[in-house]
């Protein structure tokens, strides 16, 4: 840049502004950086999402023997899923599950990330750490510990509540059909407890301290202030982890497989089996894709309606 | 990044600084690809695929001498049973590469024939079962296994016969003569004698039998010994032939309730340590369990028998079958005639068939095996013993399986019904449990056959 150029740059700052006119009117440049950098994303959208829920869609109204062989047989796969017992003890399975996993898991939750965020509580980087490894290891991995753990006679489960309770030690956890959703429901406490307590501690932690202070000031006990101004303090975390719960519930899938491997994830008379379970066997171990396929959007119209129904009840969806 | 000429090359990349290093790195990383990739092994004439390191390992021996024989490479490979199901499944359906061989389990073959015929993956073997007149030579009654709707699709590889393994020091110390346990009426008048807490914490120690709760093979195994497969040769569900309301009904009274002479000692560890226990007496055992057995609990060689299973009624059938793994040939192997050579050559030489059987205790279908030493010699595990002559003389006599798409189905639903009925009995007791048995058994097998009706697919063959 010249001197006599940059001279001219702070005396048109120092003008009054004046309007430039208008550009003439003519063909503007293409712009198509941004379609090139958002073509893989939408290609594999494409491939992977869009192409296949098209495909599941069709392939809802077919009976098929894996990719090859098909015959159109309307509505008959979703007449089938409504008269079929086992489809209905399965999504039974996943309701006590999800169930369990809303009223039991989170206010577990919820309270570890209480005690954690205390001001008395000492070692918090330990325990949290403690909570949460079970989440690292993988549903496979716990399952197959706990599988051990719920032997009968010899294991520790068994052993500990032989020695606690005088009962237990022939307890056949996962062999009788009135155990098999506990046992499943108390492997995946051990896993997800940890994991929703690292977002309500983040949520606690965000909590402005002002007003807590300002409730205890004003008289106001420790559960009147939890009840009354942390828990709506916390309320876009508590629906994201209560709606990702019901999500996660309803996908229940590596965890039975691995605590029951004998019957494929089913357990005693389907006392394990989840919907997604119900999936797997009829689409892949019959070859039926399009009962999987319809189960798929049975599957997906529950999650959506049990989100939806969620946000409507906590006025999410009105903020 | 700086260039040549010293100036930052990263600020001036037109779409900035995170695209330039994302380029960048796929740029180094395709490029180390290319540079690290190595040149590929040589190509197989024949790929066979297993499920077992046991057979994986004796084929390895043998094969070099087929190679030399027939001027090919022959490459073996090993895939866990699950992966190789699916996975097999799969590449057959969509058409991708399979190997030329391949060894199943007898319950997965409900997998591959779903569908119509035309879709099987399978070369159809049955002109060559006869042209070979393998139906004399072999156990006819593992032919049924690999068969569906009239067209064998593989070589038998086993006989898997079913006898009683029993703790021999712990039952002899107690007096009971097994050669009197002749019906299983018999077994459970001593099982009732028998089973007790031996140490008065109330919990008992001591069962005469493992059987699991839930029924599974033990039960599909008792079933087939008393006459009652889960289908017959049409395909057609029988499980609720009036026989089986005997075999469940005894079953519930053998796991359930106070006078029960059952316990379940699961299956690996847990099992190894009952057995060491002696928390049960007798094991239900295959052929290929024995093997199991001595491998895992050396410390109990010299302590062990087996005896044929008692029979239903006297003088009835003392074995039944559990399980069973076959050589099946793709048809989109290119190699055909060489394909069904190497079955042969596998499954039918007899002079390597007697160091299989004692690789393996396994008990091959070709009957003319068994006159090798081999499958006479005393096992010091099973206190001396013949063990493969005491197994061949059970194997003419095991009953035929018959395959379906439905098998899984059809077996998880008799479990279903003895869970039920077992429940009932804890419920109510001995009356009208039979009774209860039997609707069990006919509302299960009402379930298979409507979803066997359903499934328009794979009737279009029987059209």
């Amino acid at each position: 840049m010249t001197a006599s150029a940059r001279s001219a740059r702070i005396v048109d700052v120092g003008r009054p502004t004046r309007r430039k006119p208008a550009p003439s009117p003519g063909p503007r440049p293409r712009v198509t950086a941004p379609y090139w950098f958002i073509a893989p994303y939408v290609l594999l959208s494409a491939v992977f999402l869009l192409y296949p829920l098209a495909h599941a869609g069709l392939l809802a109204f077919y009976q098929t023997n894996g990719p090859r062989s098909r015959v159109f047989v309307g509505f008959d796969n979703f007449a089938f899923l409504i008269f079929d017992p086992i489809f209905h003890r399965a999504l039974w399975n996943t309701t006590v599950f999800a169930l369990c996993s809303l009223f039991v898991q989170l206010p577990l939750s919820l309270g570890l990330a209480l005690l954690l965020n205390s001001s008395k509580a000492r070692f918090k980087g330990f325990f949290r750490l403690v909570l949460f490894s079970p989440n690292l290891v993988g549903q496979i991995f716990v399952g197959i510990l706990f599988g051990v753990l719920f032997t009968p006679r010899y294991g520790l489960i068994n052993r500990f509540c032989q020695a606690l309770f005088g009962w237990g030690l022939e307890q056949r956890w996962l062999g009788d059909p009135h155990w098999v959703m506990p046992a499943i429901v108390l492997t995946s406490l051990w896993i997800w407890v940890g994991f929703n307590m690292i977002y309500f501690l983040a949520a606690l932690q965000s909590v402005d301290n002002s007003l807590i202070e300002a409730a205890s000031m004003d008289g106001a006990s420790p559960l009147r202030v939890l009840w009354h101004v942390t828990l709506p303090a916390m309320r876009q975390v508590i629906v994201f982890v209560v709606v990702t719960s019901i999500i996660g519930s309803y996908q229940l899938f590596e965890l039975p497989l691995a605590l029951l491997p004998q019957s494929n994830g089913s357990g005693p008379d389907n006392s394990g089996l989840t919907v997604i379970g119900y999936l797997y066997q009829v689409a892949f171990s019959g070859g039926d894709l399009g009962l999987g396929a319809a189960v798929g959007w049975v599957v997906a119209a529950i999650i959506l309606a049990a989100s939806c129904l969620q946000l409507r009840l906590t006025g999410t969806l009105a903020d | 990044m700086v260039g040549p000429f010293g100036e930052n090359v990263s600020a001036h990349f037109p779409y900035g600084k995170a695209p330039f290093w994302l380029l960048v790195t796929a740029l180094v990383s395709g490029l180390l690809l290319i540079v690290t990739r190595r040149s590929p092994e040589k190509r197989a004439d024949m790929v066979l695929t297993t499920f077992t390191s046991l057979h994986s390992e004796a084929y390895q021996k043998v094969i070099p001498e087929f190679e030399r024989a027939h001027g090919v490479h022959v490459s073996i490979q090993l895939v866990h049973q699950q992966g190789l199901t699916s996975r097999l499944q799969n590449a057959l359906l969509a058409g991708t590469e399979v190997p030329d061989l391949v060894e199943l389990l007898a319950g997965s073959m409900g997998y591959f024939t779903a569908g119509p015929l035309e879709d099987l993956g399978f070369t159809d073997l049955t002109a060559r079962v006869e042209q070979e007149g393998l139906r004399e030579k072999l156990v006819t009654s593992r032919l049924s296994l690999w068969s569906s709707r009239g067209h064998v699709f593989a070589l038998p590889h086993d006989v898997h016969p079913l006898a009683l393994m029993y703790r021999a020091d712990l039952v002899e110390a107690l007096g009971i003569h097994v050669e009197e346990l002749e019906t299983w009426s018999d077994f459970e008048k001593m099982g009732r004698a028998i089973t007790r807490d031996l140490d008065g914490d109330g919990v008992v120690d001591r069962y005469a039998l493992d059987l699991p709760m839930s029924g599974g093979d033990s039960l599909v195994a008792l079933l087939l010994q008393r006459g009652v497969g889960l289908f017959d040769e049409q395909g057609r569900v029988t499980f609720d032939d009036p026989r089986a309301t005997d075999v469940l009904a005894w079953y519930v009274r053998q796991t359930h309730g106070k006078a029960r002479t059952a316990t379940e000692c699961g299956w690996g560890q847990p099992l190894l340590k009952a057995m060491n226990d002696g928390l049960a007496l007798f094991y239900v055992a295959p052929d290929w369990r024995t093997y199991m057995t001595q491998t895992d609990l050396p410390n109990l060689r010299g302590k062990m028998k087996v005896m044929p299973l008692p029979a239903w009624e006297p003088g009835g059938r003392r074995t039944s079958v559990w399980g069973g793994t076959g050589l099946l040939i793709t048809k989109a192997s290119q190699h055909q005639e060489l394909a069904w050579e190497l079955a042969k050559f596998l499954y039918l030489n007899k002079p390597a068939l007697g160091a299989r059987f004692l690789a393996t205790n396994i008990i091959p279908p070709f009957k003319e095996a068994w006159d090798l030493p081999e499958f006479h010699r005393p096992n010091p595990y099973f206190s001396g013993q013949p063990l493969g002559a005491i197994y061949a003389a059970l194997a003419p006599s095991t009953p035929s399986v018959y395959g379906s798409p439905f098998y899984q189905l059809a077996f998880d639903k008799l479990g279903e019904a003895l869970l039920r009925a077992s429940a009932y009995y804890d419920a109510h007791g001995e009356a009208g449990l039979e009774r209860e048995v039997q609707y069990e058994l006919a509302q299960s097998a009402d379930y298979v056959r409507r979803v066997a009706e359903r499934r328009v697919l794979a009737a279009r063959d029987d059209e």
